[in-house]
């Protein structure tokens, strides 16, 4: 899965918006919403969110955890601990990312905020990198993925399929009479 | 009254100092940028003792034996006094404080220094200290409020700000130019003036509004003001200029009462007034010190000009408490129904505790942000007290102590869903169709117009040259006005962009003297209400129509359509309450008043905070307490309280501002306001719902719920009469999913009422239905035995069927030709109604049973209206009988009969069958006509089966009310095949069985069936209902007479709804 999949699929998320258009309720395959009604909010995906903003339908209007206090915290809580600690958006680079590039006007202090979910990100990414080193040093033959978001996984997946794949490759070869075992 | 100039002597190296006198006025401090603080006992002290504080000290204050000092390292410190000892360090900056100063109490301290922080620290814990940040550039001075409320700072940008302390919120700037020192001070005691140096000036700020009240000045002053200080007694106003001149002012009067120079012309930079007035210590920048002797204090010179205080109108004397203490006897003389007096109850607190007045000061406590003119009553010191702080008032003098209710400060007028006009960034407007942002700072004076809907016009940004303070917003235009200045007249300023024409706006000016106090718009018109006590209407246009008066000031306009809300002082109101009356005119072709003038009811000690109309046209008013009152238009244009928004809040100090109000769907929309009253402008807040919830008794129990949702759909349902009634057009299904939703709540507490055994109610409840919903009732009520209260029912439904006819009767010609084969049964139902009644006796109690239990779910189900369910229940009744009468053919079943005495020797072998019959009757409720797998359970309670079946035969042989269903004919017709199949097969099983084949039949087969049951049913059921007609003739010519008179078409709409179910 590439960053492309991973955001198309975090634009199902659910965000508010505040419509400057009225309109019925409109009935999509993954459910209804709506109704619309000028400067009331209404939870719609992202997908839709993004639409509406680039056509100046609407304002967003920021999930509750996109606030720098909140930030602040989970990134202290993030440095502090060793272990990966929950996250308050499964997809909260992603929808960072979206938000932030499209609708930066609706979102009080929107660069500290992309400083610090960029410092949380960078601490998590980290955090994985320093545990995948230590997964193949001691050569451990499973490891917990709590708390990990998609994007997350998949930034380290494929180089650390990859690489373990090349390693057992390097390592039958050294030992070529047990590689016959398998 | 001319002052003595002493001389002055040597204090100081030279540099910066100042000055202040001890709590008794016993010495005077001073310190200088020797990094001494000296401590004189007179100016003649020869040997002033010394407390060396550091470096260089910048600022002294000194109050309850503490001595603070700003130092050159950067701290704030403390000493004792008058020993000197060090007593620890208050905080620290990082770079060196200008100036610190105590609050009345002497509590806690502020402090701005150079790096462009206010720092406010609690000074008996250094710990608990605030920072306020805001000022570009190094602060110069600060001023606490005595009455802690206001920090105000003033810095070398020019700036001044205002601030709450307790949060910092910025409460308001102004421009100045700070080459001074800049000195501020507040008022004492009252804190009701803010004087700030302001070049050759000194301005006076009002507390309340932030507006600028006066300005004193002298020709004398030649150079920029450095310093100001108030007299203790609030009265007199000192300062002290760059060149070196001493003036005072009589505030009051704007007299310049002294002026003095300075002997040598040096700059004075520090002023202290002696606490018992009469004294004024400065010193200089060359660090000398002096001393005014005899400077007026008392205000006997002055009192006598002031008898023209008399005829200050009654705001005045609320706001202008501040120099009440000193005309006590006056206020004497003046009615004691007056607020000051109470003021100053809080003030002399202490010096009169034994008076044992009641302390009224609890109603004006409630919030801080209340600020709509309220907060000139947030008197009381609500810290420590004012212990420390005897002003030089002369002692407190008896006064004729009054006892009686207070009144309350009558509300100013505003405009609803708009925030209070001293904030620099406010709401002007939050309505329905948008938002008008104010702004009023440093680098804009400007108003931003947005849209909720783009379609109805684009935002917009004015400048805002004219400073309007109003605004209403319509889908036709923007109305703007502001209140008169000096030179200006009060000017309306409409933006009418629907307008076709080319010019799309216009300008009216009022008649000097008269300010527009609040205004609004509606479909095509303006409303205007002015100071004059006058409603101007306008065209949209700008064509000016009727003016005419009101008979108190205004205190809010909203306009909806045709329709002019006008809500006005009505009287004064007393104990914090307001007495406000209401006007609701319509101004459409046939003009005339809907509600003339009556009083409109708050809670208690509130005040309005918001009115307007809903969505569709309904008045509807909040007030401070948060309990929103809709009128209600059917019960007299009496109003109802539908909601309290402070039952949302989470927290005390929460709120709720309403910005609008929709009546379909039920929403009260508003922005949630955490720690306050009014939202911000930035971040742009975001606006909640709230469900609408009438204060009805025992919401927690189900009739109460179902109580509240019926008044309130009946409530909010009003408008649709209305709307009707005045030409809209309306939406005639939500009216009908409205009505519909009611019924079946009706319904619902019937059916509740039923289960409880309250048929008196069920009586009740059935009067408010309509009639097709009575005719359900009646079915229910038979369903469930209750054959006393069907029979009721009945008759409740003939009489509401004879209502609607004569209706019918007055439009149209009368229908004569009435069905027979109808009115027989109408005759047949009341027959069988009451030959059961007498038959079902409390035998039945295992049938009773199983229909409590079908009632307590019924409710879920949708009651009586599931299709489904109806059928089952014709069925297991039918099936039981079907049933029963196949056993009786057995040996072991008892003869069919249906006389009484029969009934009542079953009776008496009536070992309640309950086992059986609750598993029977549970189990298809849940999933009807399910198969129920065989039990063991079930073979164990055989014994009491036949005489369950032949309850239930009893039952329906005697009224044999059901028709046969396609099921039985079915049954009966294979029961032979199932026999064969299972031999066996008990009875029970036998139906169990069929039930399940019978439900693999296909649809059409199925409907077959049933189609023959309906043939089949009706001849039976006619003859059995000759031969019960000689039965019971007797009863039916009693009761059947006045039925019998009006052959209704009761029957034919209970038996088309049959048809239709089945």
């Amino acid at each position: 899965m590439d960053p492309a999949e991973v955001e198309f699929l975090a634009e199902k998320e659910m965000v508010k918006i505040i419509p400057n258009f009225s309109l019925d309720k409109i009935y999509l395959i993954g459910g209804d919403l709506g109704p619309f009604n000028p400067g009331l909010p209404v939870e719609v995906p992202v997908w839709l969110a993004l639409n509406l903003k680039q056509r100046q339908k609407c304002r967003i209007v920021p999930p509750e955890w996109m606030d720098t206090d909140k930030l602040e915290e989970i990134r202290e809580q993030e440095r502090k601990l060793d272990t990966f600690t929950p996250i308050p958006s499964l997809y909260y680079m992603e929808l960072t990312k979206l938000l932030l590039n499209h609708s930066a006007d609706n979102i009080p202090k929107a660069d500290e905020i992309r400083t610090l979910v960029k410092d949380i990100w960078d601490t998590r990414v980290a955090k994985l990198r320093l545990s995948a080193d230590s997964f193949i040093s001691q050569q451990e033959a499973h490891a917990q993925l709590d708390n990990l978001t998609l994007m997350e996984i998949n930034t380290t997946r494929s180089f650390l399929l990859d690489s373990l794949n090349y390693m057992y490759k390097l390592r039958s070869n050294l030992q070529p009479g047990r590689s016959q075992d398998y | 009254m001319p002052c003595e100039r002493k001389p002055m002597r040597y204090g100081h190296s030279e540099g910066h100092t100042d000055v202040c006198f001890d709590d008794e006025g016993k010495c005077v401090v001073t310190c200088g940028s020797d990094g001494d603080v000296r401590i004189w006992e007179s100016l003649d002290d020869d040997d002033p003792k010394s407390i060396n504080v550091g470096e260089k000290v910048y600022s002294v204050g000194l109050k309850n034996g503490k001595l603070v000092t700003a130092v050159s390292n950067n701290t704030i410190q403390i000493h004792t006094f008058p020993e000197g000892d060090p007593d620890g360090i208050l905080t620290r900056f990082t770079t060196n404080a200008n100036h610190v100063t105590f609050n009345s109490s002497g509590s806690r301290v502020a402090a701005g220094s150079s790096d462009f922080i206010v720092k406010i620290v609690e000074v008996v814990d250094s710990s608990q200290q605030k920072t306020l940040r805001g000022h570009d550039a190094p602060i110069l001075s600060v001023a606490l409020d005595p009455s802690d409320e206001f920090l105000a700072s003033s810095s070398c940008d020019g700036s001044v700000a205002v601030r709450f302390y307790y949060n910092g919120k910025h409460k308001s700037s102004d421009v100045s130019n700070a080459k001074s020192l800049c000195r501020l001070a507040w008022q004492p005691r009252s804190g009701k003036l803010l004087a700030v140096p302001v070049d050759l000036t000194i301005q006076l700020y009002d507390r309340n509004t932030w507006t600028h009240v006066s300005t004193l000045s002298d020709d004398l002053i030649s150079q920029v003001v450095n310093v100001v200080v108030w007299s203790p007694c609030g009265k007199f106003l000192a300062a002290g200029t760059v060149g070196g001149n001493l003036l005072v002012w009589d505030v009051e009067a704007k007299l310049c009462i002294e002026r003095q120079k300075h002997e040598k012309g040096f700059t004075v930079c520090g002023m202290a007034w002696h606490p018992s007035g009469g004294r004024i210590a400065y010193t200089d920048t060359e660090g000398c010190l002096g001393l005014l002797e005899g400077v007026p204090s008392s205000s006997s010179t002055v009192q006598s000009t002031k008898v023209s205080r008399k005829t200050h109108d009654y705001d005045d004397l609320f706001d202008e408490d501040d120099d009440r203490g000193l005309d006590e006897g006056m206020s004497d003389s003046r009615s004691p129904v007056k607020k000051p007096i109470m003021e100053e109850d809080d003030d002399d607190d202490d010096l009169m505790p034994a008076t044992g007045r009641p302390r009224n000061r609890g109603s004006f406590l409630d919030d801080d942000d209340n600020s709509q003119g309220m907060r000139c009553l947030h008197k009381a010191s609500k810290e420590d007290g004012s212990s420390a702080i005897l002003p030089a008032v002369g002692p407190a003098v008896s006064r004729p102590v009054y006892e009686g209710p207070m009144p309350t400060q009558p509300q100013r007028a505003f405009q609803p869903g708009s925030t209070p006009v001293h904030l620099m960034h406010r709401f002007m407007v939050w309505n329905s169709v948008g938002i008008v942002r104010g702004y009023n700072d440093d680098q804009d004076n400007a108003i931003d117009v947005e849209f909720h809907d783009t379609a109805i016009h684009h935002a917009m940004h004015l400048t805002n040259t004219l400073g309007h303070t109003m605004a209403d917003l319509s889908q036709e235009a923007v109305l703007l006005a502001c209140e008169g200045t000096e030179e200006l007249a009060s000017k309306i300023q409409c933006l009418h962009f629907s307008c076709w024409d080319t010019h799309k706006d216009w300008i009216v000016d009022l008649p000097k003297g008269e300010d527009v106090r609040t205004l609004c718009l509606g479909q095509g018109w303006a409303a205007v209400a002015t100071s004059a006590l006058m409603v101007r209407l306008f065209s949209v246009g700008g064509v000016q129509k009727e003016i005419f008066s009101l008979p108190g000031a205004v205190v809010c306009m909203a306009g909806h359509g045709e329709q002019l809300l006008i809500v006005y002082h009505r009287g004064t109101g007393f104990d914090g309450d307001q007495a406000l009356g209401i006007q609701l005119l319509q101004l459409g072709h046939k003009r005339r008043q809907v509600i003339h003038g009556e009083p409109l009811p708050l809670s208690r000690k509130s005040y309005l905070a918001w009115m307007g109309f809903t969505a569709e046209g309904t008045p509807c008013c909040i007030d401070s307490e948060g309990v929103v009152r809709m009128l209600n238009r059917t019960l007299g244009n009496m109003w109802t309280p539908v909601c309290n928004t402070r039952d949302s809040c989470k927290s005390k100090s929460d709120h709720y501002w309403v910005v609008g109000v929709h009546e379909n769907p039920q929403q009260l929309r508003c922005i949630p306001c955490k720690g306050a009253r009014y939202p911000p402008t930035l971040p742009r807040p975001a606006v909640a719902v709230l469900p609408f919830n009438l204060p009805y008794c025992q919401t927690t129990t189900e009739k109460g719920q179902m109580e509240e949702q019926y008044w309130r759909s009946v409530l909010f349902q009003n408008h649709y009469g209305f709307l009707s009634s005045s030409g809209y057009e309306i939406d005639s299904e939500g009216q009908s999913r409205a009505e519909k939703e009611q019924q079946e709540l009706l319904m619902k507490m019937f059916a509740l009422s039923c289960k409880l055994e309250r048929e008196f109610r069920c009586v009740e409840l059935a009067e408010i239905m309509t009639h097709s919903v009575v005719t359900l009732a009646i079915r229910y009520a038979s369903r469930s035995r209750r054959m006393a209260l069907a029979q009721r029912l009945s008759e409740l439904a003939l009489e509401k069927a004879s209502q609607i006819q004569e209706e019918e009767q007055e439009e149209e010609e009368p229908e004569e030709q009435m069905d027979a084969e109808e009115s027989t049964e109408t005759r047949k139902l009341s027959k069988c109604s009451s030959f059961s009644s007498i038959l079902v006796s409390e035998k039945y109690s295992g049938l009773k049973y199983i229909q409590a239990k079908i009632c307590s779910s019924f409710e879920e189900m949708k009651l009586l209206l599931n299709f489904v369910f109806q059928e089952y229940l014709i069925n297991i009744f039918k099936l039981q009988v079907s049933g029963a009468g196949k056993s009786s053919s057995s040996p072991a079943g008892q003869p069919r009969t249906t006389n009484v005495l029969d009934s009542m020797t079953m009776s008496n072998r009536k070992p309640a069958p309950l086992g059986s019959t609750s598993k029977q009757g549970k189990a298809p409720v849940l999933k009807p006509l399910a198969p129920k797998p065989k039990s063991k359970v079930h073979c164990a309670s055989m014994p009491h089966r036949d005489k369950n079946i032949e309850t239930f035969q009893n039952a329906a042989s005697a009224p044999r009310v059901m028709p046969k269903t396609g099921f039985q004919l079915w049954l009966e017709e294979n029961r032979k095949s199932i026999l064969a199949d299972n031999p066996d097969f008990e009875e029970m099983d036998v139906i169990k069985e069929g039930m399940g084949r019978f439900r693999t039949l296909s649809a059409e087969e199925r409907l077959n069936w049933t189609e023959r049951a309906k043939g089949d049913s009706d001849p039976k059921k006619r003859k059995r209902e000759d031969e019960e007609g000689q039965v019971d003739e007797q009863t039916e010519s009693d009761e059947g007479r006045t039925k019998k008179k009006k052959p209704l078409d009761t029957s034919a709409k209970l038996s088309a709804f049959a048809f239709n179910k089945e």
